[in-house]
This record gives structure tokens, C-alpha cells and sequence, in this order.
């Protein structure tokens, strides 16, 4: 497939469909419960324990990427929750942190150049996924599809509102946590398809695609990881024809289809009605 | 003696980060199948009264009994057999959920972790949609409807629910002066069809206040008349 040999790209792809289908459903719950500063942070905090993982020689650079992220849900959490924190404080203070860390990290790396394995980590690689790394996506899809399958009543509930359904009985910060560290496993396992500046685009823009077309939640549940393998697969298309960048390429074809579902949107058209 | 609902203790509550209480030292009880108003000036301490009857704030002193159980904010259990509706809960034009999904949602708490819900539970939905007259728009997206239409849901999902003790914050506020009355008769006729422990708060004056059986008064956190509603 466009001389690289199949084997190769294989992976890459078959990758890329799962991670752009998971970050996609974790970006229902992300940009419904206004976490989007959180999730933000995360993606980048996964982005420096990877590297660290890649500076230090005997540091698994994907369970780095995981203990990072989750425990960034663990601290920034709370105080989300709590809503102590301004979102913009969160970017302000965090984003920077995280990726002077990850660059600082990435520079120490044996391999460290641009163009190496180790800046996969930012920009994503076609070459740099392994059939290793699709299985454990694939294990994590699986993981995911059975938490949401039990507890899918809870997570609609806490979707459409926390205090109506902490007042019905159901735990919500319960429900609230499992949301942020499933978000971070998802963040850190899809690091190396998108690369840690990008992921956050896959994670937000194909559920905001599906928000803007649909009304009824369960239909936003079906065509969120739709358009995200979509995103994923045209991204991928891109980045083998014109030679670029594959979390680049992800990202446009992501934004794309988001501009256009803004465009075709009926939500759009009852706004617009409204205000006449 | 009268069964209780809901009974207070010397009950001081106070906010995260907050030093003065919310409330305070307030003593409190309701029987069964009670109409009760709550009455007072913006602050005073109402929203937080119902809060803290079920369970979602937790008390710094005293005690909160509620059907013959102690409260706290982790009391799931006892929280599925009481209805709140908060204060300005309205859905946007763009909320993706319908509103019989919303109503059935009621009952989720019920129906507990991994089970999904039966025939029971859906045909209490329509029941409950026909009850408050909204059978029709069961399939329209709930932030589409007007601000009556959306309390009118929200009621069936009281209805939906069968509750044991119903709890309403400001239920006429924002709505036009029709809803406000067709509101308050779809209160009235939930709480005396299900003989239901109703509290709510509210400033408006009109066919629910004039129909509670007591109208008690908040003020600065302190009840005014502190003795058995």
C-alpha cells in the first residue's frame, strides 16, 4: 500500500480504526460534562510520562504514559469536581508543564533527533505501531464496550444531568472517576497513532460531529466512533498519499468532517430559527 | 405518635470553604402524607434545607431522619425512594435526549447496576407521560420543548419514580403564568392521588401555597417557627 509494505501498515491502521472509535467514545462523555480542560491535560500529561518512559532505559514507556494520566485524574479530578478550578487555569498551568516535561524527557532519549521513534510520540507514525499495540487497543476496546454495556444505565443518567441522577440514587462520583481514568487509559494507549499534541482532536472532534447531527444519545453512542474510525481512516489515507504526518492527517480529516456536520446540522438550523 | 418523614435534629450545615452555616440548629419534623411550603428570602437557607434532607450536602451537627432512616450522602439507597426536582433545571435546545429517555432515566437508580430496564418500567413511563399530558411528545428531544413542557416532564419523572417523599425547589419559577397553574394543579394531584410527603419551596403565590398544609419560614439559615410542621 503506496510501497510500504503491507505488514507494515497493516497495524497502523487496523490501530488507528480502534483508537479513532475509543477516543471517540470517551469524547461523548468529555465534551457533554464540559471536561474538555481535563481531558486536555491528560492527553499531554500522557504525552511526558511516555517520553519519560522512552528517556529512561527500562521504563515501559506505555505504563509511564498510563500512571501519567491517570495520575493527573486523580489530582485535577477533585478539583474539577468541584468546580475550585478555572478550565483556562487548567490550561494555562498544565499544558506548558506537561510539554516542557515531555520535550525536556525526549531530548534525554538516546534516539532523540526529529524524525526518530521517540518524536513519534508527538506527531504520531505511520511505522511506529506494532501488532503488539493494536492487540492491547483491541483488549482496551473490549474493556471499554463491557464497563459501558454494565453500567450503561449510570453513565446515561450522570450524562444528562449529575444532580438529578446523585438525587436518584445513583453514585455519580463513582461514575464520575471510572469516566476520567478510562479517559486516560484511552489517551495513554492511543498516544503513539496520533502523537500526544493531536490525540485531543480525535477525542473531541468526532463526538462534537455527532452532538451537532443528533439528538438522542443513544444515536450519539453509534455515530461518534463511527466518525472517529472514519476521521482515522482518512487521516490515514492522507498520511500515506501525501507523505504526512499521521496525527496531523487524523486531526484534519477530523476537523473536517466537524466543520461539516456544523454546516448540515439540524441544531444549527433550530438556533438560527430562534433567533429570528 | 404520628409516623415522620422527614425529622431534623439540631441540624448545622455548612458549605465546603464556607464559615458561616447555611443552616442552623434547625429542628424540623414532617408526618406522612404532609403538604409543606417553604418560605424566605433569597440566601436564607431553602435550597439547602432540601439538599440536606436528601442527603446531597452532609450536616456538621445534628441529625437527618428520613422514613425512619439516617441521611447521608451516602445513602443511594434511601435517596431512589425520594423525588427531588432542583431549582432552574432546564435543558438547552441542543440536550441530545428524548424525553421518554429522559423519564424512564427515574427509574434507573431502582433498577440497579447491570440490569436493564423491563416492561414494568416502560409502561410507568407512559403512564406517567399520560398522566401530566406529555404522551404525545414522548419522542421529541427534551431541550426543544418550552420551560412548562420540561417541568411537565420532569413531574412524570416523579410520577415514573413512585416516590416515598417528593422534594421541589422554586417548581413555578421561570415559567408563564398558564404553566404555573397548570403546574401547580399536576403537583397538588400527584401529592394527594400517591398521598405523598410533598415539601417544596417556592415564592410564588397561588393555588400551591395556598393548598400546603403548613407554610414554614427560613431565614438567615434559622427556621422562624421551629416545631413540628
Amino acid at each position: 500500500m503506496f510501497g510500504i509494505p503491507l505488514h507494515i501498515v497493516l497495524p497502523t491502521l487496523i490501530g488507528s480504526l480502534i483508537a479513532g472509535g475509543i477516543c471517540s467514545v470517551m469524547g461523548i462523555f468529555v465534551v457533554r460534562m464540559n471536561l474538555s480542560s481535563l481531558g486536555f491535560a491528560m492527553s499531554h500529561a500522557a504525552f511526558a510520562g511516555a517520553a519519560l518512559g522512552i528517556a529512561v532505559s527500562g521504563l515501559d514507556p506505555l505504563l509511564m504514559a498510563i500512571l501519567f494520566a491517570v495520575a493527573m485524574a486523580a489530582v485535577l479530578g477533585p478539583l474539577s469536581e468541584l468546580s475550585r478550578l478555572n478550565p483556562d487555569t487548567i490550561i494555562g498551568a498544565i499544558f506548558p508543564l506537561m510539554m516542557a516535561l515531555g520535550l525536556i524527557f525526549l531530548s534525554l532519549a538516546p534516539s532523540a533527533g526529529i524524525g526518530s521513534g521517540a518524536l513519534s510520540l508527538l506527531w504520531g507514525s505511520v511505522l511506529g505501531i506494532t501488532m503488539s499495540d493494536v492487540i492491547k487497543l483491541g483488549i482496551l476496546a473490549v474493556v471499554l464496550l463491557f464497563v459501558l454495556g454494565v453500567f450503561w444505565k449510570e453513565f446515561l443518567a450522570v450524562l444528562l444531568d449529575r444532580k438529578l441522577a446523585a438525587a436518584s440514587g445513583i453514585p455519580v462520583r463513582v461514575y464520575y472517576y471510572t469516566i476520567l481514568f478510562l479517559t486516560a487509559l484511552v489517551v495513554a494507549f492511543s498516544l503513539r497513532i496520533t502523537g500526544g499534541l493531536l490525540i485531543y482532536t480525535l477525542m473531541i472532534l468526532p463526538a462534537s460531529a455527532a452532538y451537532q447531527l443528533l439528538y438522542d444519545i443513544k444515536k450519539v453512542f453509534l455515530a461518534a466512533p463511527l466518525i472517529g474510525a472514519l476521521s482515522s481512516l482518512l487521516g490515514f489515507i492522507l498520511s500515506l498519499a501525501a507523505d504526512l504526518p499521521i496525527g496531523s492527517s487524523i486531526a484534519v480529516a477530523a476537523a473536517g468532517i466537524f466543520l461539516l456536520a456544523v454546516v448540515l446540522s439540524p441544531k444549527r438550523r433550530v438556533a438560527k430559527g430562534t433567533q429570528a | 405518635m404520628e409516623d415522620r418523614a422527614v425529622e431534623l435534629i439540631d441540624v448545622t450545615a455548612v458549605y465546603e470553604g464556607e464559615r458561616i452555616p447555611a443552616l442552623h440548629g434547625i429542628t424540623f419534623a414532617v408526618p406522612s402524607g404532609r403538604l409543606i411550603g417553604i418560605v424566605g428570602p433569597n440566601g436564607a437557607g431553602k435550597t439547602t434545607l432540601l439538599e440536606v434532607i436528601n442527603g446531597l450536602l452532609p450536616v456538621t451537627a445534628g441529625e437527618v431522619r428520613v422514613l425512619g432512616e439516617p441521611v447521608s450522602p451516602r445513602s443511594h439507597r434511601l435517596r431512589r425512594r425520594i423525588a427531588y426536582l432542583p431549582q432552574d433545571l432546564f435543558f438547552s435546545p441542543s440536550t441530545p435526549f428524548l424525553v421518554r429517555d429522559v423519564v424512564l432515566m427515574g427509574r434507573f437508580g431502582q433498577i440497579g447496576p447491570g440490569r436493564f430496564p423491563r416492561r414494568v418500567d416502560h409502561h410507568a413511563v407512559s403512564t406517567a407521560l399520560a398522566a401530566v399530558g406529555m404522551e404525545k411528545l414522548a419522542h421529541r428531544p427534551i431541550g426543544r420543548l418550552s420551560g412548562g413542557q420540561q417541568r411537565k416532564v420532569l413531574l412524570a419523572r416523579v410520577i415514573a419514580r413512585a416516590p416515598e417523599l417528593l422534594l421541589l425547589d422554586e417548581p413555578l419559577t421561570n415559567l408563564d403564568p398558564a404553566s404555573k397553574d397548570e403546574l401547580s394543579g399536576l403537583v397538588l394531584g400527584i401529592h394527594r392521588e400517591l398521598a405523598l410527603t410533598t415539601l417544596f419551596v417556592s415564592h410564588e403565590p397561588g393555588p400551591l401555597l395556598e393548598s400546603a398544609d403548613r407554610i414554614v419560614t427560613i431565614e438567615a439559615g434559622r427556621l422562624l417557627d421551629p416545631v413540628s410542621a
